[in-house]
């Protein structure tokens, strides 16, 4: 039996909010876009040659773990990170860093989540949540998504933490071993933002970054004349999914990247960056005004309400729009 | 600290619990609150749904009719398709597809029917016929 301290405190976006509260833990504390904005979580792209849940891939992150991995290297953070072949192994070695006193994240599938909302039970491996203490096979969860603490037991938690398919987690487990005291966060938000930014308008590669949006208007402008109505409403559907769906905190974490710069601003005293921030908070709103849109469009299955040329202007202006804002804080030293 | 057990959803209708979302308001400000879903996520949501729902009668009536093999009804119930199912199984893509005819499926060992049986958590009795 062992039930650590743990304070859980609910995050728009899984593995920053993981992030941040195993970091509280060990008394380092960081707001969640902190968290976020220093493990350069944000990012575009659209996949279409990758079928997800039977229409193309649009993704407004960048790959799994990347953002805790990013953000404990660039603070200076010691941390250990497990992958298992052999289930029995991995819940072991669970137990016992349990047992040491270290809470601990897991990167798990959602199709098997019991305390999970129904809504959101489809095949993504690619959820975070932290555990915190066990007690006779049953284990004490924090879930960042969810309101309250929650438990699972020994089967349902090894089933998920094997869950199969794209990006399985292979049981993956890591957690923050040493945290030095007196952590200087200036270098580490600069890189942040520097990564950011190449990876928004620094790939030369169409479906990736600003010229990713650029990609998914041509495209969307297709749809209706290339897949029937029904259809294009679908994978219009798919990309609303992925923007506002569970764990973005909305418009596909582009306000929570604002808030980050906001904090970002004071904390480095540069007020061109809360200029930024505000733009930043134009843009999302942007995005929002798209998905609000857009939905309009899923919810009837024949005539569109809104053609998918409008739609695909306000993704064009979008993108002019990031790509400004990333040009100028590629500059930034 | 709030002890809570497992929430339950006894309803199926959607947004039943609370998420927490950022925005950014008109004073130039960015705001955390914590909310339930809005109908323009419950409407995308239920799209996603409404699909999977289609796909698995669609399946279950190609399937009485003796058109495709079982495979394809415990697929589509799973909210898979045929490469996520591959990856499952331990399967060639290829082969997944091969063996959604009825005539190939009949003639499948024991070996192949237990991965299918154990990708989706079934037994192979219940993979033979579908309910």
């Amino acid at each position: 039996m062992v039930k650590l301290e743990f304070e859980h405190r609910q995050a728009g976006h899984c593995e920053s909010g993981v992030t941040r509260n195993l970091l509280n833990y060990h008394h380092f504390s960081i707001s969640e876009p902190m968290a976020f904005g220093i493990g350069a979580g944000l990012f575009f792209s659209y996949l279409p040659f990758l079928k997800m849940q039977h229409a193309p891939t649009t993704s407004f992150r960048v790959w799994p773990g990347q953002v805790f991995d990013r953000a404990t290297k660039e603070l200076g953070v010691k941390t250990a990170i497990h992958t298992f072949r052999n289930p029995k192994d991995s819940m072991d070695k669970l137990n016992e860093v349990l047992e040491q006193g270290y809470p601990v994240g897991l990167q798990v599938g959602t199709f098997h989540l019991p305390f999970f909302p129904p809504e959101y039970r489809m095949h993504y491996n690619m959820h975070n949540m932290i555990v915190y203490g066990h007690d006779n096979g049953n284990y004490f969860i924090s879930d960042t998504l969810m309101e309250n603490l929650v438990e699972i037991n020994y089967e349902d938690l090894m089933r998920v933490r094997y869950a199969k398919g794209a990006f399985a987690p292979q049981g993956r487990m890591y957690y923050p071993t040493h945290v030095p005291t007196g952590i200087d966060i200036k270098p580490a938000i600069i890189k942040g933002i520097r990564k950011t930014a190449n990876n928004m308008v620094g790939i030369p590669f169409p479906l990736v970054g600003a010229k990713g949006i650029r990609y998914l208007a041509g495209r969307m402008r297709k749809w209706e004349k290339k897949l029937g109505p029904a259809k294009a409403s679908y994978y219009l559907g798919q990309v609303l999914r992925m923007e506002e769906e569970v764990g973005t905190a909305g418009a596909g974490f582009r306000f929570i990247y604002g808030a980050f710069l906001e904090e970002a601003s004071t904390v480095l005293n540069r007020p061109w960056l809360k200029e930024l921030s505000i733009e930043m908070g134009e843009n999302a709103n942007k995005w929002r005004e798209f998905s609000y849109l857009g939905s309009r469009n899923c919810k009837k299955r024949g005539k569109p309400d809104q053609s998918y040329d409008f739609l695909a202007d306000i993704l064009l202006e979008v993108a002019d729009r990031e790509e400004k804002i990333f040009k100028k804080l590629a500059t930034i030293k | 600290m709030e002890e809570n057990p497992n929430p339950v959803y006894k309803d199926k209708a959607y947004g039943q619990y609370r998420e927490l979302s950022y925005s950014y308001g008109d004073a130039g400000q960015f705001e955390k609150t914590v909310g339930f879903h809005g109908e323009a996520d419950r409407v995308i949501l239920q799209q996603a749904w409404d699909l999977f729902k289609e796909r698995i009668e669609d399946a279950r009536q190609r399937v009485l009719s003796g058109k495709v093999s079982p495979v394809v009804f415990y697929m589509e119930k799973n909210l898979l398709d045929p490469l996520n199912l591959s990856m499952m199984a331990g399967i060639s893509v290829w082969r997944v597809k091969w063996h959604f005819k009825p005539g190939v499926f009949k003639r499948l060992s024991e070996k192949t029917l237990k991965k299918y049986a154990d990708a989706f958590n079934i037994t192979i009795e219940q993979l033979k016929k579908i309910e």
